[in-house]
């Protein structure tokens, strides 16, 4: 690897502002629902009010009379669209394919029936109101251990169960470990359901030429190609007339990274009606349609020596998938993926784990920061801090005797992933010694005297970074990886980056223009950086999984540093040096040792392009390069430290601070890390005290607005302090690691080990999140 | 998520509102800071044939001090109100409860009629109304009437207007000096609406003894509720931890329709009814003067 | 519905229309206006994304007709700054306090709203007056330390 260490300088790993806020800031940046073509029209759709129910009959004679009305859809009439199916085989996982407008049944509140198209979203709605659904209620299934039992209500009849998904694996010597432990534990956690809830919602606007028969799809999506590539597939329209355009995006958070049934019909009418057909969903239709995430049921047994050294783990995680298990194989993501990270940053080589996936009445589960790992770190951690007090041990020492140590690097961990680098002690004793950790157990003991509870959570935690195809092996599941960078100088001398990867709140723009700007010598002022356009970017898959700053700072390296030769090949000619004695500063390419022989950028490039005298023979004139990049494996770490105070008598809690020291080995601008870390820090802690997707027995949503939803506030978020260490990874490029997902993996395990903490004198035990006042006041009135 | 078709009216007097409204009779909704009514139409749970906008009739939103009341337009903006310095001082009760209600660009559109007029049982001004014994001034195209708080709130959203009755203002006697005061809720967040609250007004004799006790409930049942038990336990008895703590204990009793939702259950409200009861007669009894 | 004429400012630029009763301000200004840096984020009341200002307060323009903005006065993020960045706009820049963007708009008014009546707050006042917007992104932190940053700015710039 020719870019193990990346040129440090003006630009890379400075705290550069973004290039990408003047337009934000201005309310002049596009997002999907500002963009209106001439012709527009609107969808609503008509979605189910029952958890689990069979369509008798459809009546949209009405709806199609209403004013403004130009067409209602129902699955008959999108009979041609083939329903949405798992992309990716995996081994073991029963199909369970979703119709992209819901036929014979369906499956939970909120799935898309009909399809009304309108000349307003007014209209829309309102005759979205007069389709008559004759529905047949039928029992419902909303608890994932409820819908393994025999009697169950099955979703999909056809395969005779609601599990999708089990499988058990023993790793290392299990029984031998149970055999010689001291103690056994044992701990149940049910996650808590909740959302990535991005402030701007989906939506799509599908624009098709019947003349040349091509398809612009604009869409609020994090995969650009991918959702090319399957809307050719799904439209039978062939890929190279199809072009997806991602304008700026709201945030994602894994959300948009699936192809939802409502993009495919929104994409079909538009083929169909040959008009403008666009639909924003609302924050409703949000919250009940879009991907769920995070719920898991985990047991965890622990085979501990009288020291605190735990020998062996047994693991169940069951993931309640929600209704569909689609395109990501969501179902499956999160006990799979939890799984494997059940043993994280400590030395535990022998494990047995057992993974199931089962359907419920509830919408389908996709991927959310940290999918699988939040529910997996959250159990273990809160297990340990349990185990600790159980043992008398302080949980920084139960900690501290368990965790990897540096002599033990690369690592690898009994699930197969190997542990290129990292802190994982240093980390936790700097985050221990920030936060004040001795003088917070003196004035803890303290304060309970008087009848105050303060807690402090520690959250240990190792976060597989950069998706690439090594990881995602290591990870437990086989994804591939492919994306692809363009970097060109134009032959004014300015900087083109073309990048797969896709920005909807990262700073791509800056950071990657920060990369180019380092390699090539120029001003960031001289590079724009592209995304989001099919026809403009390169291909590739998105951005997803802490994989954008590895993945895309290492392939625009690459190819900013071909197009370095290529400039200083022809700077050589026109100097007539060797290209070895020419180094680029501030955009001038000048002979070292000597810097009044230059020349500028405009001049090289100018001369590159339209001087044929400066061209080799059989060389390609054109300043451009396109490179791929999949990284091998690599883990950033972290610890996470929460101080909180409960008010015992009604279980209000109020966050005192959290500290983060963080690993991302080499940081391309810390500005951006921190915003990464702190923005997850705070889902993390809306996972552990405010957010829950809540379902009664009968299937029906009870959170389906903003008012019973909660996200946090300015005022629930405390102040964060971050701390960077920087241990480069030895096998990416520049040593970069991911950062995207740390915060929400490790926050709600310390927020809710604070809160547990605080109530350690009255022996609180807590079997479900989030932490509610109610919660808290039940499990200081059962001790 | 948009409004369903309605109509709209912008009478510019009273009388022509009340006018409007007779005649449309219950399809007619008055409008007025809109903060709880339009989020109803924008998720269609409200349908209305028509609305008729109070915010420009004259002389709705005036705050004025008469012979020991301060009377409150049913138009004063709730931020006019946290803002309105005869109120800090004369019924500061209400000034802190304002702070409490939703956000400031909630409160710059919400009115003090419009959110005593929706009841909601878990806001803060109708329970405020209860507490103070404020009287509701209701208009109607054939005369006025007046309505103590402890008869306008009926049910879970539900207050004594008959359809073409219109809520114009509100009195409330200001408390006497050395009055103590308190409100407490717990909310899941800032600014989110109670799951249990209590606004507490007490008077005291020079040697500590409860002349005067008025504890008013909100966020536990389907309408604010007065304490009247506690409240009688606690006159005439001397103002002490054990005698605040007796009295709040008696809260729970007077819940006889328990609110429950996805946020607390009819149990957690109606524990923390005694919690915030006895938070709030405790922190009333610091600031009551002799 | 029978539309109903208005009369408003919007950005010092008098709007006049004829408008169904249930549109939304924030649909008026986005549709019929063009101006739709106002944005939509939950559309009953609780994100804040749709903040503009009405006769110098912030409010939610999805919790307001446009038939009720008879008359008013309306500022939204495109009237915040004509020649550049407003100094709240520059502190959200140097202090990264955005990252999706969405929610910015109504974070930026909210705070410019709030500074006016509140020149030198401290961040607890900053925490509760920006309470009723949402970020999803931010963690409202650096939020928090560019209104205090723009605080600086104004009161150096009076």
């Amino acid at each position: 690897m020719t870019l193990q260490v990346l040129p440090r300088g003006k630009w890379l790993g400075a705290r550069v502002k973004r290039v990408e806020d003047p337009r934000l800031l201005t309310g002049e940046a596009k997002y999907l629902a500002d963009i209106t073509l001439p012709g527009t029209v609107h969808v609503a759709f008509v979605r189910s009010p029952h958890g689990h129910a069979r369509i008798r009959r459809i009546d949209t004679a009405a709806a199609k009379e209403m004013p403004g009305v130009l067409a209602v859809f129902t699955a008959d009439d999108v009979a041609p669209l083939p329903p949405l199916a798992s992309g990716l085989p995996v081994e073991g996982l029963k199909p369970t394919p979703q119709p992209v407008l819901a036929r014979e049944k369906v499956r939970f509140v909120g799935e898309a029936v009909a399809a009304v198209v309108a000349e307003s979203r007014y209209l829309a709605e309102d005759a979205a109101e007069q389709v008559t659904v004759d529905y047949e209620p039928l029992p419902a299934v909303v608890d994932a251990e409820r819908a393994m039992q025999p009697d169950a209500p099955i979703l999909h009849e056809e395969l005779g169960s609601n599990i999708v998904y089990q499988k058990t694996t023993t790793l290392g010597d299990i029984e031998g470990a149970f055999a010689q432990a001291d103690h056994v534990f044992r701990r149940r956690l049910h996650t808590n359901r909740f959302v990535a809830a991005p402030m701007e919602t989906r939506g799509c606007i599908s624009v098709y030429e019947r003349a040349s028969g091509h398809l612009t799809f604009y869409a609020s999506t994090q995969m650009p190609h991918m959702l090319r590539l399957f809307l050719a597939l799904f439209l039978g329209i062939p890929e190279h007339k199809v072009r997806v355009i991602s304008p700026e995006v709201g945030g994602g958070f894994g959300q948009k990274m699936t192809i939802y049934p409502e993009e495919v019909v929104v994409a079909y009418l538009g083929k169909v009606l040959g008009r403008p057909v666009k639909w924003v969903e609302d924050r409703r239709e949000n919250l009940a349609a879009a991907t769920h995430a995070k719920e898991q049921i985990i047991e965890l047994e622990a085979a501990v020596r009288s020291d605190g050294r735990i020998l062996g783990l047994k693991a169940r995680l069951i993931g309640d998938g929600g209704a569909y298990s689609f395109n990501t194989a969501s179902a499956l993501i999160e006990p799979l993926a939890g799984a494997a990270l059940i043993p994280g940053v400590y030395d535990i080589q022998h494990y047995q784990h057992e993974v199931i996936a089962v359907c419920t009445n509830k919408s389908p589960v996709g991927a959310y920061r940290a999918v699988g790992w939040t529910a997996a770190q959250t159990a273990r951690e809160l297990f340990f801090d349990e185990i600790a007090r159980d043992l008398g041990l302080d949980p920084a020492e139960l900690r501290r005797r368990n965790v990897v140590s540096p002599e033990q690097f690369p690592y690898t961990t009994c699930t197969g992933m190997v542990y290129d680098s990292g802190t994982y002690r240093e980390s936790l004793e700097r985050a221990l010694e920030l936060v004040g950790y001795e003088e917070l157990r003196r004035r803890q003991a303290e304060l309970r005297q008087q009848g105050r509870y303060l807690g402090v959570g520690i959250s240990l935690y190792v976060e597989p970074t950069a998706w690439g195809s090594e990881i995602a092996l290591q990870a437990g599941f086989p994804f591939p990886s492919h994306d692809n960078a363009t970097v060109t100088i134009d032959p004014s001398g300015k900087v083109r980056v073309a990048v797969s990867v896709h920005s909807h709140g990262q700073g791509h723009e800056t950071t990657l223009a920060q990369v180019a700007a380092e390699i090539l010598g120029v001003s960031i002022e001289d590079v724009v950086v592209e995304h989001g356009d099919t026809d403009r970017a390169p291909w590739g898959m998105g951005t997803y999984a802490s994989r954008s700053a590895v993945i895309g700072g290492g392939m625009v390296a690459l190819a900013a540093q071909e197009v370095r030769q290529k400039v200083l090949r022809v700077a050589s000619r026109l100097l007539e040096v060797a290209p070895e004695d020419l180094d680029i500063q501030d955009g001038t390419v000048f002979v070292k040792g000597a810097p009044d022989r230059s020349l500028s950028m405009f001049q090289v490039a100018f001369a590159a392009y339209l001087d044929n005298r400066v061209r080799a023979e059989g060389e390609e004139p054109l300043l451009s390069a396109t490179k791929f990049y999949d990284p091998r494996a690599t883990y950033s770490n972290g610890c996470i430290v929460t101080v909180c105070e409960v008010d015992v008598e009604t279980g209000l809690v109020r966050l005192d601070r959290v500290v983060a020291v963080e690993d991302c080995g080499t940081m391309l601008n810390p500005m951006i890390v921190e915003g990464q870390v702190m923005g997850a820090i705070a889902q993390g802690i809306g996972g552990a005290l405010y957010e829950q997707m809540a379902y009664d027995e009968g299937g029906q949503l009870m959170t389906d607005t903003f008012v019973n939803y909660l996200l946090p506030g300015a005022a629930e978020v405390p102040p964060l302090t971050i701390e960077h260490l920087e241990s480069p990874s030895p096998v990416t490029i520049g040593g970069i690691k991911g950062i995207g997902e740390g915060g929400l993996l490790a926050t709600p395990a310390s927020v809710a080990g604070a809160v547990l903490d605080a109530l350690a004198p009255f022996d609180a035990r807590i079997e479900r999140l989030p932490l509610t006042p109610e919660r808290i006041v039940e499990a200081v009135g059962h001790s | 998520m948009k409004p369903p078709p309605f109509g709209y009216t912008r009478p510019r007097s009273l009388d022509e509102a009340l006018a409007t409204l007779s005649t449309h009779g219950p399809d007619a909704r008055p409008l007025a800071g809109g903060q709880s009514l339009i989020p109803l139409l924008n998720l269609r749970l409200a349908r209305p044939s028509l609305l008729v906008d109070l915010a420009f009739i004259p002389g709705l939103a005036d705050v004025q001090a008469e012979n020991g009341t301060v009377v409150l337009g049913a138009m004063v903006r709730q931020r006019a109100v946290e803002r309105d310095a005869l109120i800090a001082q004369r019924v500061p009760l209400l000034a802190e409860a304002t702070r409490l209600v939703g956000h400031p660009p909630i409160r710059n559109r919400g009115t003090v009629g419009g959110s005593l007029a929706h009841a909601d049982p878990s806001a803060e001004y109708p329970a405020i109304a209860l507490a103070l014994d404020a009287e509701l001034v209701v208009r109607s195209a054939s005369g006025e009437r007046v309505v103590p708080a402890r008869d306008f709130f009926v049910d879970l959203f539900t207050t004594a207007l008959a359809p073409g009755e219109l809520l114009t203002a509100v009195r409330i006697p200001v408390p006497p000096p050395g009055t103590g005061w308190a409100i407490q809720e717990i909310a899941r967040r800032h600014g989110d609406f109670a799951l249990a609250g209590a606004a507490v007004l007490l008077r005291k004799t020079g040697d500590g003894t409860c002349e005067h006790a008025a504890i008013a409930l909100f966020g536990v049942a389907t309408r604010p509720l007065r304490v009247t038990a506690a409240e009688h336990a606690l006159t005439g008895q001397p103002l002490t931890a054990e005698s605040i703590r007796e009295a709040a204990a008696l809260a729970v009793e007077a819940i006889d329709e328990p609110l429950s939702d996805v946020h607390g259950s009819a149990a957690y409200r109606q524990r923390m009814a005694e919690v915030v009861a006895r938070r709030a007669l405790e922190e009333a009894n610091r600031r009551a003067g002799t | 519905m029978a539309r109903v004429s208005i009369g408003l400012t919007v950005n010092g630029q008098a709007v006049s229309a004829e408008v169904e009763p249930r549109v939304t301000l924030a649909d008026f200004l986005r549709d019929e206006l063009g101006l739709t840096g106002t944005k939509l984020g939950c559309e009953h009341g609780v994100c804040g994304a749709c903040t503009v200002l009405v006769d110098g307060a912030a409010v939610r323009s999805c919790l307001m007709l446009a038939v009720q903005a008879e008359g008013a006065d309306v500022l939204t993020i495109e009237g915040l700054s004509h020649n550049g960045l407003h100094p709240v706009q520059e502190a959200f820049w140097e202090h990264h306090g955005l990252q999706c963007g969405f929610c910015t708009p109504g974070m930026v008014l909210t705070a410019y709203a709030f500074l006016q009546e509140r020149p030198d707050p401290s961040d607890e006042e900053i925490r509760e007056a920006l309470a009723g917007n949402l970020c999803r992104c931010t963690g409202y932190q650096n939020i928090v330390a560019a209104v205090r940053a723009a605080a600086g700015k104004l009161a150096a710039a009076s």
